[in-house]
């Protein structure tokens, strides 16, 4: 018997294609004075790579937070492979088959590379044995076997990276979300990344991604939801978003919106 | 009836005072530096036997030597910023923790070791006075106590609002990061914060000093009330502190008049939990989850 | 921490074998009964350390009120003792379960709150627990507290002539806390332990209930405490809320930890080792009547440790046996335990 860490290769005739993984509805969230998220709803099919991007401040880690369960949120639903999520707890959430990677990796610093994934494996399994199998899938996947040993602190960021990845991906999750993977990485570090994520979608994992490095973004995303101010301003395909004259406004200020408004830049 | 009531509301607020200047420095350190200073109250325990030394050696007035103990903890708290808590900064909850809990015992048992565990007290002439208002009575020293103490919150207050340091300061507590951008040196901003925050502690020794005897472990008791004040009135708010620690003088107070003696501890600890289970943040947490 | 390369080395067996067969022989050799009571004190506050260390080593939940549940301990076997006849090896267990049960609401409360705070409400409870028990002079002798009844040579009612017993049972006990603590940390329950310890809120988003992990720990932490609780009034024949109850039993346990290796097996043994010999070095030294010089020198010990080597002693000792005796394996995997 095969133990997978990862999703088996999905038989498409066993699904109806369009089964969402994700239902987002009217979600909100204020901190203070300040509404992060505003009325937030996007939905994300099984199997899709959906990009969540839009200026810093946006609200988009906030939404994560909101969704994996870190904040309570003010109002609005979550549903994930049929299940509300608003209410639970981020373990419940994680064994209902939502794995996340932070921002700022965040590895457990005293325990090796392979113990810190075997912690992740523990979730479906307590069995050591079967745990340390799993970790190890996934510790290839994501391309730090050599560095099974070392202890979790001594990485580098870029391989605090790769571990948070495969200890997300040790949990054998069907929704992962990933939190600016790309950042501070150099082009073929990018590839690489962008290749990762492109066989975790092939095996049938829905993906949705925080990024601001656009070529990445192309590269995997089928979708992208933007927000700004904590709000959905535009929705759609790549290529829809990139000629989008809000979105456009939203990163680069209103003296930038093509064509139609000559008035000048505002600052 | 109401007059018992009401002198154990007062009794509650003079002592309030003292609690106050204790627990305003525990809340300042750990807002600007973040972390807790477990050994506060013996720095009270410092200034009260600085005062009386002051007073039994050359006969000042106690009232007098927070001209000497104010300053006097003011740099050993920048000394001990210096030397010790910078060292322990970057490391983590648990040895920023035992560092100063280990301080605290150290203070605690090297006094025990050079001056005894006996009971350390100053007479003043105005020990055993007493103010009558109406059918209240007012101890003197208690009274000169509060109101130095509300002064010295309220110079405090002023500090931190109206100079630059203490803007510096207080950005420093709300982000770290952004206040180094914006060029505030963190090591002189804490060095100033646990300053002044042992020097409020210091000035604590002093006005007890007149009402109160010194011996080595006289700190445990004031931490405890500042510890359940800066959680009761949020940690790292100043004000929050100031209030909490009204509160609880004045419950204390009221427990001991009609509960019992030693119900006061009680009292405290009841409060302490009430906090944590139905209010965690306290009384002025904004954050929640 | 993988216990794939962690595998005991034919070396580490060896060694622990005769440290195993010296333990058992001290009392046999060693007939000074000021230097067996030291042992037996070393052996108590090992494994009180021990039973600590589960929880502010591995979790990194900083208890400074362990005290609650010794104090419980001694008082359940102690109260079954006298006022039911009940002998102390049922009452040892009694005592173990009544401070579980004490543990879940003190656990309930105190885990709202992190770090310092957490601390704090944990001194507090056993500060409550030493008020309530100077108040009840019906079931428990109040302030005063009470002696036990001499039994003379009475085995079955945990009390022996002469001082070997009480050693032997002192070196059950720290065997046990120290197989209990082996057990957990080769099992799942001691990733999910380290990974609370480390990161609550990363632990959480990979699946670890968080606080239920901090709740089965405490559970067994407080159970092994409570034993050591009535091994002690067995063994002084006195107890009353302020030695039951003790700060000092609270910091000690936290002490040794610390000082020895937070969060690994031997730390807590070590750092007793090394506090308590300190401690009777001086006591001799200076003869006794010298209140506070025990704390001052443990309190200056610490704040070295902390200054200079954070993760305890454990970790030196460690670095400089390997100096001297050149090993047969790169034991790379364990790195991570001894910091």
């Amino acid at each position: 018997m095969r133990a997978l860490s990862l999703p088996a290769e999905r038989k498409p005739a066993k699904r109806p294609a369009m089964a969402e993984a994700l239902v987002v509805r009217n979600l909100s969230k204020r901190f203070g004075g300040l509404r992060a998220v505003r009325d937030l709803s996007f939905s994300v099919d099984e199997g899709e790579t959906v990009a969540l991007i839009g200026p810093n401040g946006a609200g988009k880690t906030t939404s994560f937070n909101l969704i994996t369960g870190y904040h309570r949120c003010d109002a609005g639903s979550v549903v994930a492979f049929g299940r509300e999520l608003v209410g639970l707890r981020p373990y419940d959430i994680c064994a209902h088959g939502l794995a996340r990677t932070f921002q700022v990796a965040r590895p457990f610093g005293k325990m090796t590379v392979l113990a810190n994934v075997m912690t992740g494996a523990l979730l479906r399994d307590k069995t050591l044995a079967l745990a340390r199998e799993k970790a190890r899938e996934a510790i290839s996947f994501v391309g730090l076997s050599a560095r099974e040993h070392v202890p979790a602190r001594d990485l580098t960021t870029i391989d605090q990276r790769r571990l948070e990845m495969a200890r997300a991906l040790a949990t054998a999750p069907r929704l992962l979300l990933l939190d600016e993977v790309m950042a501070g990485l150099n082009p073929a570090e990018i590839d690489q990344a962008v290749a990762l994520v492109g066989r975790l979608s092939e095996r049938g994992l829905t993906i949705v991604i925080v990024e601001h490095v656009m070529r990445a973004i192309m590269a995997v995303a089928r979708r992208l939801v933007v927000l700004d101010h904590g709000q959905k301003i535009a929705e759609g395909s790549p290529a829809e978003i990139v000629a989008n004259e809000e979105v456009i406004r939203a990163y680069l200020g209103t003296g930038y919106a093509p064509a139609a408004s000559p008035g000048g830049a505002r600052c | 009836m109401l007059v018992t009531v009401a002198q154990a509301v007062v009794n509650g607020l003079l002592i309030g005072g003292i609690y106050a200047l204790v627990s305003i420095g525990v809340t300042l350190i750990f807002g600007v530096v973040k972390i807790v200073n477990f050994a506060q109250g013996e720095f009270v325990m410092i200034g009260m036997y600085i005062s009386f030394f002051l007073a039994t050696g050359l006969g000042i007035d106690p009232l007098l030597s927070l001209v000497v103990s104010m300053p006097a903890l003011f740099f050993l708290g920048v000394l001990l910023q210096h030397f010790l808590i910078r060292r322990v900064l970057a490391l983590g909850d648990m040895p920023q923790i035992f560092l100063t809990f280990a301080l605290s015992l150290l203070l605690m048992n090297a006094t025990l070791l050079l001056f005894t565990a006996n009971y350390r007290t100053v007479q003043t002439p105005y020990t055993e006075a007493a103010l009558h208002l109406g059918a209240l009575y007012l101890g003197v020293a208690k009274l000169i106590a509060f109101a130095v103490a509300m002064a010295l919150s309220g110079v405090l207050w002023v500090f931190l609002h109206a100079t630059d340091l203490g803007k510096a300061m207080r950005a420093a507590a709300q982000d770290r990061d952004v206040a180094m951008l914006m060029g505030v040196n963190p090591d002189r901003v804490f060095a100033v914060a646990v300053g002044v925050a042992l020097a409020l502690a210091g000035a604590a020794g002093s006005l007890l000093m007149p009402f109160y005897p010194a011996y080595p472990l006289v700190g445990q008791v004031f931490v405890l009330m500042a510890f359940v004040a800066v959680v009761l009135g949020t940690l790292g708010n100043v004000t929050g502190a100031l209030i909490a620690s009204l509160m609880m003088g004045v419950a204390e107070s009221l427990g001991i008049q009609f509960v019992g003696a030693d119900s006061g501890l009680i009292v405290v600890f009841l409060m302490l939990l009430l906090t944590l289970a139905f209010r965690p943040s306290g009384l002025f947490g904004g954050w929640t989850r | 921490m993988d216990p794939v390369t962690r595998r005991r080395s034919g070396r580490g067996g060896l060694w622990l074998a005769l440290l195993a067969a010296a333990a058992l022989a001290l009392p046999l050799v060693v007939s000074n009964r000021f230097a067996i009571d030291v042992f037996i004190r070393v052996l108590l506050f090992a494994f009180i350390g021990v039973a600590w260390n589960l929880m502010g080593g591995y979790a990194k939940q900083l208890s400074l009120g362990h005290a609650a549940y010794f104090g419980l301990g001694a008082y359940t076997s102690t109260i079954l003792l006298i006022r039911f006849g009940v002998s102390p090896w049922i009452g040892i267990v009694a005592g173990g379960v009544v401070a579980m049960a004490a543990s879940l609401p003190i656990g309930a409360l105190c885990f709202r709150l992190r770090g310092p705070y957490f601390a704090i409400a944990t001194i507090a409870t056993a500060q409550v627990l030493m008020l309530v028990f100077l108040k009840l002079r019906d079931l428990a002798w109040g302030a005063e507290g009470t002696t036990l009844p001499n039994l003379g040579n009475a085995p079955l009612m945990m009390q022996f002539d002469g001082k070997a017993p009480y050693y032997y049972i002192a070196l059950a006990l720290l065997a046990i806390g120290l197989a209990v603590t082996y057990g957990i940390e080769r099992s799942w329950m001691g990733y999910y332990l380290i990974a609370v310890g480390e990161d609550e809120d990363a632990a959480e988003a990979i699946g670890v209930n968080a606080l239920r992990v901090k709740r089965q720990i405490y559970l067994i932490s407080a159970f092994l405490t409570a034993l050591a609780g009535t091994f002690y009034v067995q063994y002084i024949y006195f107890i009353d809320p302020n030695t039951a109850f003790s700060f000092n039993v609270s910091v000690e346990a936290a002490l040794v930890s610390i000082v020895g290796g937070i969060g690994t097996l031997w730390g807590p043994v070590v750092g007793t080792v090394l506090l308590e010999a300190s401690s009777a070095l001086l006591q001799s030294w200076l003869g006794g009547g010298h209140g506070g010089v025990q704390l001052t020198v443990y309190s200056l010990i610490l704040i070295a440790v902390i200054l200079w080597r954070p993760t305890g002693l454990i970790g030196v000792l460690a670095s400089a046996y390997a100096r001297v005796v050149p090993a047969g394996r790169a034991q790379a995997g364990e790195a991570p335990r001894d910091g």
